[in-house]
């Protein structure tokens, strides 16, 4: 097919007069039965140069992608321009993904979409194997998340690197990433090899106004926001580096009354959806994140992104400022950093990324033995639950583990034969993530244009300096705090106590509060004074800071009994400040909850399900009539994962409490349960 | 190692309809032997197809239909290999040697496998009896099952009921390795791979398929296993077989292709077919498995009349090796004592024999082996 025939054709169907040149270049080869990496920026129009060509095949073309949100928005356009088009996924219900297989099956679609973890799902394989089921082209989207070398590698890509080396030659394969160093291009031509061609266009966007921000305390990040966000046009994007903060970021903005809301991982997939679709119609000015929110958020006028903590490479930044301006309209791309302690949390990402050797061995061992699913692993091992995973991923990439389906159960497998655990390249992995580090500081330290330095380090030479960024504009932009908003900040921080949700279905637990978070403040060290240090009584000011909270939480309320929860190891510390609470409130104490077997200290368990085995039937009430129809005031040093004060709650709930709420001191942050 | 893009050419080639095995391994010797060839390299070579590898329109049409499954084939391959399942072709120096040796042109295409393939290289014995065999010959079976462990010899189980799954749980009880041969695809024997899965991770079970690794159980697969049993072991054992069904028809094929069999003695109180065999020329062995060198059968033969009539049929097979005839026919040749009728279900009955329709009438006929076109080391 010639480019004037091709775009008559793209005339008919999809309404545009022509293609760009690089466009071109990649339907082309296509066309060919060729293989294509292609690297453009967001905006360029990658998705019509598969598009195109599956209109122009016989059968279905089949389109990896991790960004749910996207695929659904793709397939409506598709559907609007008459191509038959649908995507396979978990917000599917087993029905309507059946039919979507079924019509693919049947000739009956163009373009197919699938989640890349819908390669461990047995029916569509059945389904994709079948002769009948006839396959044009593959195409993986974001192809950057097959290299390990990349910013956000998944494992389940690596099913797709097989797949897409195991078809045949002169089938039609196109890789397509917006962020890809040289590095990374070479490894995914590597993995998806046979004669790939790489097709890099130019990275810059010019509508991207980016500026750094240096200051020397997270206060003046709260402050430069509270003083400036409003006077950006437009909704945005705030990045923090740890989910505490997106909640403590989200609660200053509402207490400056600006629109905003917190989003990260621990959010439910309701309550995700809502602020995804809140953010598409504006009713936010911002969403406070962490990196979990991008990967499938598809708005084209978001107006700022912000970066309250300095990413770990620059990859990452690129990749997370891009969601910015996708319209082509000026964007504001701002990065606090405190180069005084900002440094911690990216190195700590790094250095911690994996687990240590030993549980590496453990898990080998375990597999070795038997036969078993995530759950059986992390219970044999007594690993967290995210630690295995890693250590699965990792395990698998080296051949040593294989992932095995039974059912629609994952059971991993030893494979005979199999080489020792290579640690080396973890090490070479380490490294290298320093040094991209090392680039970020100096994207901090430029004085250079900023997205020269940005496209530079992807591997593209920018002619000219933007013009647009701080450096370009020599306007350096400061933080210049005054009195009355310093006073804010101090009067919100004093009053900012985090609210501990409980699980309340068929308890009648309630939600409570704490003090503070353990790793804020100087409240962690305190009680580590105080448990493990000999330090004596939790000291005075964290009861005055507790009965804050309980007022800035409850109001004046009243509770019928005050309990504390028994300790493992730690004395009598709970038991005295409980006195102390209850003396305060002028509540009832009672002593009388008792652990009713020895339990292993919760802190020592790593694995979330085994605390939940530690605590089961753990509690008991020596006068079990005592708060029949009373209400129950329930503090604890500490609130991690939650599942003490859950524990205890349904245990009252079936002796009849009419409420149990708790007041802790300190929440941890991020249990894996 | 087979090349991983190779592997879903293999699947392909191996099961191309309507091809046959020895069709099959005809072309793969045209391919990698005669042109040094891999096959992706073939496939991209269509418009040689006809003159370098002669083949005929039906067949170039059959390659092409074939080659447009190949995508299909890839997702199957990677769900496999993602699985910890491998294949072993025909031509890869893992590909077991007994069984290139013994089925020739035709020995399977392709090895489905998972566990410790160097299994395949060892000397292998298989302990073959009934589904229902009686107790004396489970405990041969373990008898000649731990002898052959103690000598690092591998067994090679059908994994079927009675002596099959005996001689398998002997080897693994005393430590030595085994094959399990599956009457079905590799892919869907989940239960046994999790039953052995302590043996298969120590090295110590190799699970082989030579079907579709996505067939069920069959019946037919079963009996098409059988060959495969024989084909893999450089020894066979007969614990214990009656005049008919697989175990004898097994034992008669080998005989027909030359393969030495050891049969246990029976005691003078059992009713089985052992030594109706070993008067066939089995090779008796006792209860160790040892071999018995003046065997004495025909005065323990306790049924001349049948053993007749079986060499009977044994002269049935060597005029069908030479010739195609109806039941009615062989008939007129050998004086048999039976109706047209019986011969041929007694004919059905047997492995390896061919039907073909001439005029109207069935006709009986066994395929010659076809000299080897491989180089065999």
């Amino acid at each position: 097919m010639t480019r004037q025939q091709a775009e008559q054709k793209l005339e008919s169907t999809f309404g545009f007069r022509q293609f760009h040149d690089n466009q071109w270049t990649v339907i082309d080869k296509l066309l060919q039965g060729k293989r294509v990496l292609l690297i453009e920026k967001t905006g360029f129009g990658k998705s019509l140069c598969y598009q195109f060509p599956a209109t122009q095949f016989e059968g279905v073309t089949i389109v990896f992608s991790p960004l749910i949100a996207l695929m659904r928005d793709q397939v409506q356009k598709m559907q609007e321009l008459g191509v038959p088009a649908n995507f396979i996924s978990s917000q599917h219900t087993e029905q309507e993904n059946d039919q979507t297989i079924h019509d693919a099956l049947n000739g009956k679609l163009k373009i197919l979409y699938i989640h890349p973890a819908r390669m461990e799902n047995v029916k569509w394989l059945e389904t994709v194997r079948d002769r009948d089921f006839k396959i044009a082209m593959v195409v993986v989207d974001e192809a950057h998340c097959i290299s390990t070398w990349g910013h956000d590698f998944i494992p389940s890509y690596r099913k797709i690197i097989t797949l897409v080396n195991l078809l045949p030659l002169n089938f039609p394969v196109l890789a397509t990433t917006a962020t890809a160093t040289q590095r990374v291009e070479d490894d995914i031509a590597t993995q998806i090899g046979k004669n790939i061609v790489s097709i890099r266009g130019n990275l810059l966007r010019a509508n991207l106004n980016l500026f750094v921000i240096t200051v020397q305390s997270e206060d003046e990040k709260m402050v430069w926001l509270a003083q400036n966000l409003e006077k950006i046009q437009g909704a945005g994007v705030i990045y923090t580096g740890t989910r505490v903060n997106t909640e403590i970021y989200a609660k200053w903005f509402e207490y400056l009354k600006i629109r905003a809301v917190h989003y990260n991982a621990s959010i439910d997939t309701e309550t995700k959806k809502e602020i995804e679709q809140g953010l598409m119609k504006n009713e936010y000015k911002c969403v406070v994140s962490t990196n979990a929110l991008g990967m499938g958020i598809d708005k084209p006028d978001i107006r700022f992104v912000v970066h309250t903590q300095i990413p770990v490479s620059p990859i990452h930044y690129y990749q997370e400022i891009g969601r910015a301006g996708r319209d082509g309209k000026p964007s504001f791309i701002i990065l606090f950093y405190n180069p005084n302690q900002d440094k911690t949390l990216p190195l700590s990402f790094i250095e911690g990324g994996r687990p240590e050797t030993k549980k590496y061995q453990k898990v080998i061992d375990t597999v070795k033995s038997e036969r078993l699913g995530l759950h059986g692993i992390v219970k044999a091992t007594n690993l967290k639950k995210n630690q295995v995973n890693v250590i699965l991923a990792d395990l698998i990439a080296q051949g040593i583990v294989v992932e095995t389906i039974e059912g629609n159960r994952k059971k991993y497998e030893f494979k005979f034969g199999a080489p020792e655990l290579d640690t080396q390249s973890f090490e070479t992995l380490r490294k290298a993530k320093l040094n991209e580090f090392d680039e970020m500081l100096n994207y901090w330290e430029t004085r250079d244009c900023r997205m020269k330095f940005l496209c530079d380090f992807l591997g593209d030479v920018l002619p000219s300096n933007c013009g647009l960024c701080d450096n370009c504009r020599k306007r350096k932009v400061q933080v210049e705090a005054t009195k009355e908003c310093n006073d804010k900040l101090a009067d919100f921080l004093e009053n900012y106590f985090p609210i501990l949700e409980v699980e309340k279905k068929n308890t009648n637990l309630a939600d409570g509060v704490a003090a503070s978070y353990y790793g804020v403040s100087n409240v962690g060290k305190a009680l580590h004074r105080s448990k493990y240090e000999k330090g004596g009584d939790f000291p005075d000011w964290l009861l005055r800071m507790t009965l804050k909270a309980f007022h800035s939480h409850f109001g004046k309320e009243k509770f019928d009994v005050v309990l504390y929860v028994p300790p493992t190891e730690s004395g009598d510390l709970v038991k005295n400040f409980a006195e102390k609470i209850a003396k305060a409130l002028d509540f009832k104490l009672s002593h009388n909850l008792k652990k009713s077997r020895t339990t292993s200290s919760q802190k020592i368990i790593q694995s979330g399900i085994l605390k939940k085995d530690n605590l089961k039937d753990a509690f008991a009430l020596e006068d079990p009539n005592e708060i029949d129809g009373k209400s129950v005031l329930l503090i604890d040093d500490i609130f991690d994962s939650g599942a003490t004060v859950k524990e205890i709650g349904k245990y009252l709930s079936k002796l009849g409490a009419t409420k149990i709420a708790p007041l802790i001191i300190a929440k941890t942050v991020g249990g894996d349960l | 190692m087979t090349q991983l893009s190779e592997v879903p050419y293999w699947i392909t080639l191996a099961n191309l309809p309507k091809w046959g095995t020895e069709k099959i391994n005809r072309l793969v010797v045209k391919i990698v032997h005669d042109n040094r060839m891999a096959l992706e390299a073939f496939f991209q070579s269509e418009d040689e197809w006809k003159d370098k590898f002669s083949l005929s329109d039906a067949e170039i049409s059959d390659l092409q239909n074939a080659k447009s499954e190949l995508p299909n084939h890839a997702f199957l391959a990677e769900d496999m290999l993602s699985q910890g399942f491998e294949v072993v072709p025909i031509n890869s120096p893992e590909y077991s040697k007994t069984l290139k040796a013994n089925l020739k042109l035709k020995a399977p295409t392709l090895l489905y496998v998972k566990g410790n393939k160097q299994i395949l290289q060892e000397n292998s014995i298989a302990i073959v009896g009934s589904r229902d065999a009686d107790e004396i010959s489970l405990q041969f079976a373990d008898h000649v099952a731990q002898k052959a462990s103690q000598q690092y010899k591998v067994v090679v189980s059908g994994f079927a009921k009675g002596v099959d799954k005996q001689a398998l749980d002997s080897a693994i009880l005393h430590k030595g390795q085994s094959i399990i041969v599956l009457p079905q695809g590799i892919m869907t024997f989940g239960s046994g791979i999790k039953r052995y899965y302590k043996e298969i991770t120590h090295g110590d079970v190799l699970v082989v398929s030579t079907f579709h690794p996505k067939a069920a159980w069959s019946a037919g697969l079963a009996m098409a296993r059988n060959p495969i049993i024989y084909a893999l072991a450089s020894e066979i054992f007969v614990a214990q077989s009656s005049e008919s069904g697989g175990t004898w028809a097994g034992v008669i094929d080998g005989f027909r292709k030359g393969r030495t069999i050891f049969v246990r003695k029976p005691n003078p109180d059992e009713n089985n077919a052992n030594l109706l065999l070993i008067a066939k020329g089995a090779k008796a062995v006792d209860f160790e498995g040892n071999i018995i060198e003046d065997a004495n059968v025909a005065e323990n033969t306790e049924k001349p009349v049948e053993a007749a009539e079986k060499n009977g049929m044994d002269e049935v097979l060597s005029l069908l090796e030479k010739q195609i005839l109806t039941p009615k026919q062989i008939l007129e040749k050998l004086s048999l004592g039976m109706t047209d009728k019986e011969l041929a279900k007694k004919l059905k009955a047997l492995p390896n024999i061919q039907t073909i329709k001439k005029s109207n009438k069935i006709h009986y006929f066994i395929k010659q082996d076809s000299p080897t076109l491989f180089a065999m080391e």
